[in-house]
């Protein structure tokens, strides 16, 4: 199940923390959009629609872009406008671009084409991360700093990953410059400065553009999951900017020491995984660290994916579910515990930014997740 | 409709306890919904798949791209319970250059194989709106190859309601309540996609039945909460006393059950739109009676039923019918109506003005000496309500005040002093508000009943007597003075407390650009 081009344009938009994105669009794809951000952040609203009606399908839409630009330039105290054009204006043809030139407004405009047709989430993503890149500029290398690419301000434990991967970064000597796409537009524009970037699933064509606008390496990851996926990523980081690192990793396993016999009986457990580009990474931290058995391991990409995946784990033994809360009725059908790893999740919260998936913490933290969702299994 | 009731007559938990169970565990996921219409408003599909999802055996495909089903299968009717079976065509660059109708075919046949529906509901987005297929013709071209129901609503998010909508519909339920003599008027509110999907199955999937008589259909939805089997329990229940039979609720019911909904001679519509039940009418001559929203208290309740009952030719069976069950209510009241009248009562409400009839309730069946109303207007400022529509509706609650010639002061929007003077001279203060006290509120030692009184709303009997009953209990269990005790607690600081919140739009947290959005939404949708 793809969200497609429209909430890919959003998710990257609004990882530009102190930007107003203005969606072009029917009131229905802006609330949606809004919605899914809005249960992870209720406070965090700076977003706003131009209303397409049916008057705009019959006059054209661009009378209403360009009222709503004006009118926000004068309400909003932000530095960044990003315009989403959606299906509707792009199936009437209207001429955003020439919109966005005509007007003198303070802030500084940029915007994207997301019709939902014509593309998936990841394209959605990918392009407009291009369309922020005018934003970026020349600047001082930052010695021994990477950006990490991929993000969305709307992920499931996102600002604890951040944090995690940041921490166990500078254990190596490294930091992170920039995290995109959650950050400012401030850092956004620096985000130059870094010696390497690293790409995390999506990002690719922002990292390339990169690469030659401003000759800055990238590199793509798994997201690091567990004690050796961190390991190998931070490895890798350190390998490439020369920084070396000290692999000591005993700390590290002392929480796991705590609930050694829980994971001697959890060894072979069935499970099964289904999600974007962190369902691998976390399959190999299951299989490989925990000793799970991934019965299936399936993208969400298209609902034709999810429909197997749902008819192979019925016809299986998992035990366990990983993936979004679109596998809630499927985990309570199969009556097995769901771990909510993957967006979207709007039925748990995680507010608390020192609870990792992610990075050696979010090792321990996960697996304290799982034990806990097989141990409660069942309570009401 | 069998297999409901088969479900209702289960043991399950008391109404009282639904009413709970419905604020914690749904209410949390609804608050979401509730904040997010200070800036937006949802789309048009979203109301077609919510009334889909509450027919057994349909499943709804969105003729649209992927994005649609994507955020869709989250209504925000019911954020509590995702919509898992939800079909999508995922129509892509080509459909929209060359149409998108093949791509419609192989998907009512993928669905059909798929999910072995009793009916599929199709359902255009914008894109399919805007490039003009043909839909019902895609339909008509399957029927000889598909064997379950299939219908169309439009849903295209495009053809949203506009923004004046809420103040024309406050201000049609306060000029209906307003004149008694005449029926209140129906409304015809395009908008959020369920009425369209009501009246595609009154138009497209209902047959012409041979005629139970003296049974009715009730409009109903909502069979992911917990109140629903409670309420139309209690409904049925009272029929039957009547000599009634629930033919079935529509639409949630099995695909059998709708198509045999005009059995029935009489609809009961509960909603703010007719269409449907209009259309029942033209096509197989079904009646229909309005259950308006402000039709609470024993009073109003049983001129309901009268009322529904005389379109069956049933009056006198329901005058007797009512007489009995008020008489037994009133019975099972009186402990807790004797406790009332040993105390005073302030009320802080913002339910009042939508509803004035919820007055009576409080002073007539449960005989409540209430010395003040103290009316919280702020939901109106939020809802950008004309003065004119919020004058009328205070000034029904006037009139209501005064015909029972009580002694009640109306305050509209009291200051913080005037509050506290009104707390001091009574023994409770009662506030109806959901969700925590604003500031002004937080020290005056209140009673928050709004969950409980909730229960008020029910057609029926039952719920006053158990709202009667638990506030009693409330009032035994705690008096005023630990109520303030605890208010005056220096360590007693709610966390939300902590926050500054928008005056006019409470609880939206104050920050400049949720603010900033908020006012953007407010003028560019006109």
């Amino acid at each position: 199940m793809d969200g497609g081009k429209f909430f890919g344009a959003y998710r990257a938009f609004s990882g530009i923390r102190d930007a107003v994105v203005l969606n072009h669009v029917p009131v229905g794809c802006n609330w949606g959009a809004g919605m899914f951000r809005t249960i992870s952040d209720q406070a965090d609203v700076r977003q706003a629609c131009t209303v397409m009606h049916e008057r705009e399908i019959v006059f054209g839409g661009e009378e209403s872009l360009r009222r709503a630009l004006l009118r926000a330039d004068e309400l909003y105290d932000a530095p960044l406008f990003l315009v989403i054009a959606g299906d509707v204006p792009s199936i009437i043809g209207d001429d955003v671009a020439g919109i966005v030139d005509e007007l003198s407004l303070e802030k500084e405009v940029l915007w994207t084409e997301a019709a939902g047709f014509s593309g998936s989430m990841r394209s959605g993503y990918e392009e407009a991360l291009l369309r922020l890149a005018p934003l970026m500029s020349g600047c001082d290398t930052a010695e021994g700093s990477i950006n990490l690419i991929g993000f969305c301000p709307d992920d499931f434990k996102v600002e604890s990953d951040v944090k995690e991967i940041k921490r166990s970064m500078k254990r190596a000597g490294i930091e992170v410059n920039c995290v995109i796409s959650n950050c400012s537009s401030e850092e956004f524009k620096k985000a130059p400065a870094a010696e390497l970037n690293v790409v995390f699933g999506q990002g690719t064509d922002l990292a390339k553009l990169m690469k030659e606008e401003f000759g800055i390496p990238y590199t793509e990851l798994d997201y690091p999951y567990g004690i050796e996926g961190t390991e190998k990523f931070i490895e890798y980081v350190s390998e490439s900017l020369g920084t070396g690192w000290d692999a000591d990793l005993e700390h590290e396993i002392e929480p796991f020491k705590k609930v050694y016999l829980y994971l001697h009986e959890l060894c072979k457990t069935p499970v099964s995984i289904i999600g974007d580009f962190h369902a691998g990474p976390l399959a190999e931290f299951l299989a490989a660290e925990l000793g799970f058995e991934v019965e299936h391991l399936s993208s969400s990409g298209s609902d034709l994916d999810r429909q197997r995946f749902e008819q192979e784990v019925r016809g299986s033994d998992t035990m366990m579910i990983f993936g979004s809360s679109f596998e809630r009725d499927l985990a309570r059908e199969l009556e097995v515990p769901l771990v909510r790893f993957n967006y979207p999740v709007f039925d748990q919260v995680s507010i608390y930014d020192n609870a990792p998936y992610a990075g050696f913490g979010g090792a321990a933290f996960l697996t304290e997740t799982i034990i806990n969702a097989i141990m409660g299994l069942g309570d009401f | 409709m069998e297999r409901q009731l088969q479900d209702s007559s289960r043991k399950g938990p008391s109404l009282l306890q639904s009413t709970f169970r419905e604020r914690a565990f749904n209410g949390i996921y609804e608050v979401v919904a509730r904040q997010n219409h200070f800036y937006g408003i949802n789309c048009k599909l979203s109301g077609s798949v919510y009334v889909v999802s509450e027919i057994e055996g349909a499943v709804p495909l969105v003729h649209g791209s992927c994005g649609c089903a994507f955020h869709h299968r989250l209504s925000p009717r019911k954020l509590f319970s995702p919509i898992s079976d939800l079909a999508c065509t995922e129509m892509d660059e080509t459909d929209v250059i060359r149409g998108g109708e093949e791509k419609l075919r192989a998907g009512i046949i993928d669905v059909y194989q798929r999910y072995d529906p009793a009916l599929i509901v199709i359902l255009p987005t914008c894109v399919s709106g805007l490039i003009g297929d043909d839909i019902p013709g895609v339909i008509e071209s399957l029927r000889s190859k598909i064997s379950c129901d299939i219908l169309h609503a439009p849903s295209e998010g495009f053809s949203h309601r506009d923004g004046d909508s809420v103040e024309v519909s406050l201000k049609n339920a306060a000029k209906s309540m307003k004149c008694s003599s005449a029926p209140p008027t129906a409304q015809d509110l395009r908008g959020c996609g369920h009425e369209e999907m009501m009246f595609a199955l009154a138009d497209q999937l209902m047959e012409e039945q041979d005629v139970i008589e003296n049974s009715v259909n009730l409009e109903a939805f909502g069979r992911h909460t917990y109140r629903f089997w409670n309420d139309v329990e209690e409904m049925r229940r009272i029929l039957g006393k009547i000599g009634v039979e629930l033919n079935t609720t529509v639409p949630t019911a099995s695909v059998d059950a709708i198509k045999r909904a005009p059995s029935a001679p009489l609809n009961i519509v509960v909603t703010r739109n007719t269409r449907w039940a209009d259309r029942m009418k033209e096509r197989f001559g079904t009646d229909y009676v309005k259950k308006w929203y402000f039709y609470v208290g024993f009073d109003k309740v049983g001129k309901f039923f009268i009322e529904m009952a005389s379109k069956l030719g049933l009056e006198g069976e329901a005058e007797d019918a009512i007489r009995r069950e008020r008489k037994r209510a009133l019975g099972d009241l009186s402990e807790s109506r004797r406790l009332f009248k040993s105390y005073s009562f302030a009320i802080s409400t913002q339910s009042f003005l939508f509803n004035p009839n919820l007055l009576s309730v409080y002073t007539e069946d449960l005989q409540m000496p209430l010395r003040w109303i103290l009316i919280d207007s702020q939901p109106m400022k939020s809802m950008k309500i004309s003065r004119d529509t919020v004058e009328m509706m205070t000034g029904n609650l006037i009139d209501i005040a005064e015909k029972q010639d009580m002694e009640i002061e109306i305050l509209v929007d009291p200051s913080s002093e005037k509050m506290a003077r009104v707390a001091k001279g009574v023994d409770w203060l009662l506030t109806d508000r959901t969700g925590p006290p604003s500031e002004k509120e937080g020290d005056l030692g209140m009673m928050n009943i709004a969950t409980a009184s909730n229960l008020i709303h029910q057609t029926g009997f039952c719920g006053i007597v158990e709202f009667g009953k638990h506030l009693a209990w409330k009032l035994q269990r705690r008096t005023k003075k630990d109520a303030q005790k605890d208010a005056s607690n220096p360590h007693r600081k709610l966390i939300v407390s902590r926050f500054d919140y928008e005056e006019d739009c409470y609880p939206m947290i104050k920050d400049p650009m949720c603010s900033s959005s908020r006012r953007m939404w407010s003028e560019i949708w006109c």
